[in-house]
């Protein structure tokens, strides 16, 4: 035990910097950065009373202010999309940096807890997710810090009823999806090409397609659907220039975008799976009850299956994307052909 | 604006009328065309409104602005579906909430502006390349 928690102390020095360059003064966080912090229930305590939110003991928060104080760092946090009365003096110990390093860690403590609890929503396919993202948590171990294992189940035993906001959000993809995906990262990062604009079909169609489906078959709940359905589009709009291109789609963009032309008219599916990887980042700013979430999770995942269903005529296969000529004239033909 | 406040409106009111000059004339608590006078239906009306701003906790009304609205507005049609046990349309909603705020009128959230306002790169995460293992 004695030499463990030796190690213990030099992980939690790695895991308090998370990976980042401390300026000279010690200061590990700047102003207006973005980072997760821990808290404990007592900061939903009167919320969950009102059976208000969903237990998240991870946030996303926003640094307001850095002082030292009494030779140590603190920094006035602001726990974004709640209100500013939650805001507070923390020191470094309960932040860190939003990273995916640290979404990983935060997954795989989750992970953990999961396991012990049972699962929100007992789904096979999550069972086998939970699977693989424990691999993954191990690996990640073997690979950073050999003693970051241990660290782990300490963790998970002192703080047993955090849950990882970013885990809770997070949502699913079928296997075959994630396939598409990684297809699509090589062809577009590692063999220069892209998928050919205007797709058909267009984010909008594909988005109507599956309302209609829901229409005919259910009905009346095709409102909240419909809500829903409405909420990806704004989002993808959104977040298309912003985080879903790879650097090398960039020109392309400029080219195909003028005026005001809406991205999901002019994108297609390759791109809409790429919002669901980034789902859980856009959607951690938005505060909703456990059970509603639990709904709109069910719906999102009907929705992938749909895709799933139709992966032939939604998604290009990866022998159709196109050689990028822009970027290809200047960083020398074809490399990869 | 004044007056109004505190009385129910009893009556079927023309809400076609009163739905075109957006807010802030008439009462909070104006009648629904099919709660007509009865006691109530007043009640009901009265309860609706209290649940709605109980929701508002959850779901403040400036998320409304943002490029979350549409998940926003979910989570309240939800949270009155369960209250009432029935379901609620967004329209529905929208119309209940606009007996309270000009929803054109709120400032967008800073938080909101905040979150896609700096341009990165996709990455696929580092979990895609592994092989899932049974």
């Amino acid at each position: 035990m004695g030499s463990s928690s030796k190690e213990d102390t030099a992980s939690d020095g790695d895991t308090a910097s998370g990976g980042a360059s401390p300026s000279n003064d010690g200061r590990l966080f700047t102003e207006g950065e973005r980072v997760l912090a821990y808290h404990g229930p007592r900061v939903y305590g009167a919320k969950a009373k009102l059976n208000l939110s969903r237990p998240l003991y991870v946030s996303l928060i926003q640094i307001q202010k850095v002082e030292l104080r009494k030779k140590e760092w603190k920094y006035f946090v602001h726990y974004l999309g709640w209100n500013k009365n939650w805001d507070e003096w923390v020191s470094a110990d309960r932040l860190l940096k939003h990273t995916e390093e640290n979404l990983v860690k935060q997954k795989a403590l989750d992970k953990k807890q999961g396991v012990e609890k049972g699962t929100k929503s007992g789904r096979s396919a999550q069972t086998k997710t939970r699977s693989s993202a424990d691999t993954k948590a191990e690996k990640d171990d073997t690979k950073n810090n050999a003693a970051k294992g241990k660290k782990r189940k300490n963790e998970s035993g002192n703080e047993k009823d955090n849950v990882s906001a970013e885990k809770l959000l997070k949502i699913q993809i079928p296997a075959t999806l994630r396939k598409q995906l990684v297809d699509d990262w090589e062809n577009v990062t590692q063999k220069d090409k892209v998928v050919k604009l205007p797709r058909s079909p267009t984010v909008d169609e594909i988005l109507s397609k599956y309302l209609e489906l829901k229409t005919k078959k259910d009905g009346m709940i095709t409102d909240a659907v419909g809500e829903i359905l409405k909420g990806i589009r704004c989002y993808f709009d959104k977040a298309l220039p912003m985080m879903l291109l790879y650097k090398k789609e960039r020109q392309q963009y400029q080219e195909a975008i003028v005026d005001d032309v809406s991205p999901s008219t002019v994108y297609g599916a390759e791109h809409l799976l790429r919002l669901f990887v980034k789902f859980p980042e856009l959607f951690s700013y938005v505060n909703m009850e456990e059970e509603t979430w639990n709904r709109m999770q069910q719906t999102l995942l009907d929705f992938l299956k749909f895709i799933q269903k139709n992966q032939s005529t939604f998604l290009l296969s990866p022998s159709a994307y196109e050689s990028d000529k822009v970027v290809s004239d200047v960083k020398g033909k074809g490399k990869d052909e | 604006m004044g007056g109004g406040n505190d009385e129910v409106v009893v009556g079927g009111k023309d809400k076609e009328e009163e739905e075109q000059d957006g807010m802030s004339v008439h009462s909070p608590c104006k009648a629904l065309p099919s709660s007509a006078s009865s006691l109530s239906k007043e009640q009901s009306e009265v309860e609706l409104e209290l649940t709605l701003l109980e929701a508002l906790e959850i779901y403040p009304p400036v998320k409304l602005r943002g490029i979350h609205r549409h998940f926003v507005l979910y989570g309240l049609m939800e949270y009155l579906g369960r209250s009432f046990d029935r379901q609620f349309t967004a329209d529905e909603v929208l119309q209940l909430l606009d007996r309270f705020y000009n929803i054109e009128m709120l400032k967008s959230d800073d938080e909101d502006v905040d979150v896609l306002n700096h341009e990165e790169d996709f990455t696929l995460p580092q979990s895609y390349f592994e092989k899932e293992e049974e």
